[in-house]
């Protein structure tokens, strides 16, 4: 069975609707890549996932529980975590301070400690400056911390809503060596990003969006060679 | 009934329930009708502050300069009403803008602290003038203020004033005037680099709150023929922000139902709570909690007061007419004042910088960066995250003073020009945080960027003068052009707010180009695009290149950098390390180092 089984899912905010009969699924330890146009409903699917706005319609599974209508912080407790667009680190606190927080719905502390050690082993650039404020880290640095404060709840599922977005080049291709190594750590990853062919390079499928709903579905190579897709979303090369 | 036609039925109820409760209370006790108005005339007074997003406290201060200065005119010194009331409000309006020159530069808290100082200050200097105002007790007052010649207001004339206060405040929600106010609410910082001018704006509101206030005090002190300072203690300067918060500060009739609902209910519950259970008449401040209890009840439930609860109203103007039908949008060329006047060393270029520096706190964040611009040509701006690229944005808006240097445009210096002079002379820019004024529509969003060059004023829509609504009219169709082309026309009539992050930026480049500048400064543009769309942005960059606009495009995104850009200079650590054509920068090793990475 799916780790993360969505069906029929709906998001309206008022009278828009953002997201319209949406179903698809994660399989456990996998990485899968929703792309799409602006507007396609790509972040309101996370967010509905991630329990921020309530689903106006559908069914939401995840690790055969339903979380369709549960509180955010449940979601996390169950093991499904959110890395908001833009980052959302907490400038003033510390690396470790923010950390901690990711923490937060656990109590075992020889746990937290070592979910710590993992995130500075995966992010050495992170030990190095845990001690000062997050504000302070460059753009790349701070996407590492947004990953890793997600780590820290030590999720069975994360989804990634453009991680690389405003880094320059050069970080761009350490975001994708991140999401390499979470992916090799045994977590399912889902993955929604502008810079749409590198995404579906490293994701085993790729979920196309347009107006809400699924355009396409499969499996990321030959969605890749798929002229159609390509015209529409990659452009050209 | 249906129950989909609940919710619009529900917040006329409420309007009803509230005007009916007050009108039969004022029926039965003709006394309190003077209360009801002058805590109406209150509310206006607080609305016009929080409407600019300022949080004062001087309202209860204000109305005792006015009460204070009415009274002791018409009963010391003989004036009529008709003269001592105007008096009055001239010195509210003197004093308001003494305190409001050093006080109107502090936002939030601190304004609310200072302002709340100053409400204190007019108390103590009325106990401290016995002689003129019958000092710290009420004693004196029989004797200063004789009740007879005191009394020379009617409800009828009070009635009179607030119906003048809100048609002003209704003209003004429909002003271009009103939608500064709305866009200085939302988004201070980027409404003046929509060339509004957020002080003078601020200044005014608060000036109007205090002559307003200051009436409210003078109507008072006519009304109930007594006055004590403990009618102006910081209490009544809650009082009147809760009628607003109650209410709802978002649209003008929000303050006016606040102020309705929590004059009655008080006077309800004693009467009724007097009347059925009569030990509670004991407790006398029953009531007062009650009152209180049902202020939370808003606070918690409807947070943006009564007037949430009806349907956000996004174009003031909808509905009259038909809708501009601008299928197929265009940008308008750039509009050359005139060329750019040859110096004697040669052509001046439009934009020059010289040695620009900006440190803080210790760092560095730009460091002796210099450029010329020429018209009509794309710039681009690379460089690692925190290189100063947004720093230097920041700096030639306006928005930040550099440490050191020179910023040139068309010859003239402008650095440390205040952010709204600097957008009128033509040039705009968009945020890489972007800074769109959510509640508004998408449409409203770009005729805010018109501001500087709609003529109309305030006093124009209070005269409703046709001219106004030809420039509304002209001003909604180029807006509505610029959203076509730019393939926003479906999402025109949206709250900004909602829309995907994409689109917000190319409202935001529509609103921009609404400042008809010369000069485009673009801070990341397709963050949040996908490849097909950063395409087409650059498609359209070049066709704003071809209309003669100049452009400092901000970017990641390397295909649309190399691919748009005539000139590009890369930023590392605060300085410029290298500068040139896409090719000569995408071969320089430095360039290749500190920012493309090698593969």
């Amino acid at each position: 069975m799916a780790l993360l089984d969505v069906r029929d899912l709906g998001v309206r905010y008022g009278n828009i609707e953002a997201v319209r009969g949406l179903s698809f699924s994660v399989d456990e330890g996998t990485i899968v890549a929703l792309i799409g146009a602006n507007g396609a409903g790509k972040s309101s699917t996370l967010r509905a996932l991630s329990g921020l706005v309530p689903p106006s319609s559908g069914t939401i599974r995840f690790a055969g529980a339903d979380i369709t209508r549960v509180r955010a912080d449940r979601i996390v407790r169950a093991g499904l975590v959110h890395v908001p667009e833009g980052r959302a680190i907490l400038r003033p606190l510390s690396v470790e301070e923010n950390l901690e927080l990711g923490a937060w719905t656990r109590r075992d502390h020889t746990l937290i400690h070592g979910a710590r050690e993992r995130v500075y082993e995966l992010f050495p650039r992170l030990a190095e400056r845990r001690r000062l404020p997050a504000g302070s880290l460059s753009g790349g640095e701070q996407q590492m911390l947004a990953i890793g404060r997600a780590l820290m709840a030590s999720p069975r599922l994360i989804l990634l809503d453009e991680p690389s977005m405003g880094l320059a080049p050069v970080l761009v291709a350490d975001v994708f060596r991140m999401i390499q190594s979470i992916h090799e750590s045994g977590t399912a990853i889902l993955l929604v990003e502008q810079n749409a062919r590198q995404a579906m390079r490293v994701s085993s499928r790729t979920i196309v969006l347009s107006h809400g709903r699924v355009f396409r579905e499969g499996p990321s190579g030959s969605l890749l060679s798929n002229p159609l897709i390509v015209e529409a979303f990659l452009g050209k090369a | 009934m249906r129950r989909s036609d609940l919710p619009r039925i529900l917040p006329w109820a409420v309007v009803l329930m509230i005007v009916g409760g007050d009108a039969a209370l004022c029926a039965r006790s003709p006394g309190d009708l003077d209360r009801f108005l002058i805590n109406a005339i209150l509310a206006l007074s607080a609305f016009a502050t929080l409407h600019a997003r300022m949080l004062s406290l001087a309202s209860a201060g204000f109305m005792a300069i006015g009460a204070y200065t009415s009274a002791i005119l018409a009963v010391k010194v003989g004036l009529p009403v008709a003269l001592s009331v105007p008096c009055a409000l001239l010195l509210c309006g003197i004093v308001a803008l003494v305190i409001g020159l050093p006080v109107l530069r502090l936002t939030d808290v601190y304004l609310a602290i200072c302002t709340l100082g100053f409400g204190e200050v007019v108390r103590i200097l009325i106990v401290l003038l016995p002689g003129l105002t019958g000092g710290p007790t009420g004693a004196n007052l029989s004797t200063g203020f004789p009740y007879d010649a005191m009394r020379k207001t009617s409800p009828a004339m009070i009635a009179l004033f607030l119906g003048f206060l809100i048609y002003l405040f209704w003209s003004l929600s429909r002003s271009k005037t009103g939608r500064a106010f709305r866009a200085i609410r939302e988004r201070p910082e980027a409404a003046s680099t929509m060339g509004i001018d957020v002080v003078a704006h601020r200044s005014m509101a608060f000036l109007l709150s205090a002559i307003i206030a200051g009436a409210a005090g003078a109507f008072y002190a006519h009304s109930v023929g007594s006055l004590d300072n403990g009618d102006f203690r910081f209490t009544r300067a809650v009082d009147v922000l809760s009628y607003a918060v109650v209410g709802g500060a978002g649209q003008w009739f929000g303050p006016l139902l606040g102020a309705g609902l929590l004059t009655a209910l008080p006077i309800l519950l004693r009467d009724s709570l007097g009347a059925s259970i009569g030990f509670l008449r004991d407790f006398a401040q029953l009531p007062n909690i009650l009152t209180g209890l049902a202020l939370l009840l808003v606070v918690v439930f409807l947070p943006g007061g009564l007037v949430q609860s009806f349907p956000r109203r996004t174009m003031p103007h909808a509905g009259r007419g038909a809708r501009p039908g601008a299928q197929s949008g265009d940008v308008p060329p750039v509009e050359r004042a005139g060329p750019v006047a040859p110096s004697a060393w040669g052509e001046t270029p439009l934009l020059a910088v010289r040695d620009l520096s900006r440190v803080f706190g210790g760092v560095e964040a730009l460091r002796d960066v210099s450029l010329r611009l020429e018209e009509g040509r794309i710039y681009g701006l690379i460089g690692p995250n925190g290189a100063g690229k947004t720093t230097f944005i920041n700096l030639v808006s306006g928005l930040d003073s550099p440490s050191s240097g020179r910023i040139i445009w068309q010859g003239r210096e402008i650095q440390g020009r205040p952010p709204h002079r600097i957008a009128r002379a033509g040039l705009a820019r968009t945020y890489q945080s972007m800074r769109l004024f959510a509640e508004m529509s998408v449409l409203e969003n770009v005729i805010v960027g018109h501001h500087a060059r709609i003529r109309t004023n305030v006093l124009t829509t209070w005269l409703r003068l046709p001219r106004e609504r030809a420039e509304e009219a002209a001003a909604r169709e180029e807006a509505s052009r610029l959203l076509a082309h730019l393939g926003l026309s479906e999402l025109a009539d949206q709250a900004a707010g909602t829309l995907a992050y994409g689109d917000q930026r190319r409202v935001e480049i529509a609103r921009a180009l609404a400042l008809r500048p010369r000069l485009l400064l673009l801070d990341e543009p397709a963050a949040g695009m996908n490849e097909v769309e950063t395409e087409r942005l650059g498609r359209f960059l070049i066709d704003l290149k071809g209309k003669g606009y100049t452009l400092i495009v901000v970017e990641h995104h390397m295909d649309l950098i190399m691919g748009v850009c005539d000139q590009i200079v890369v930023l590392n650590f605060g300085r410029t390390i290298a500068e040139g054509t896409p090719a000569e920068v995408a071969g320089n090793e430095r360039v290749r180092e500190a920012y493309l990475g090698r593969d």
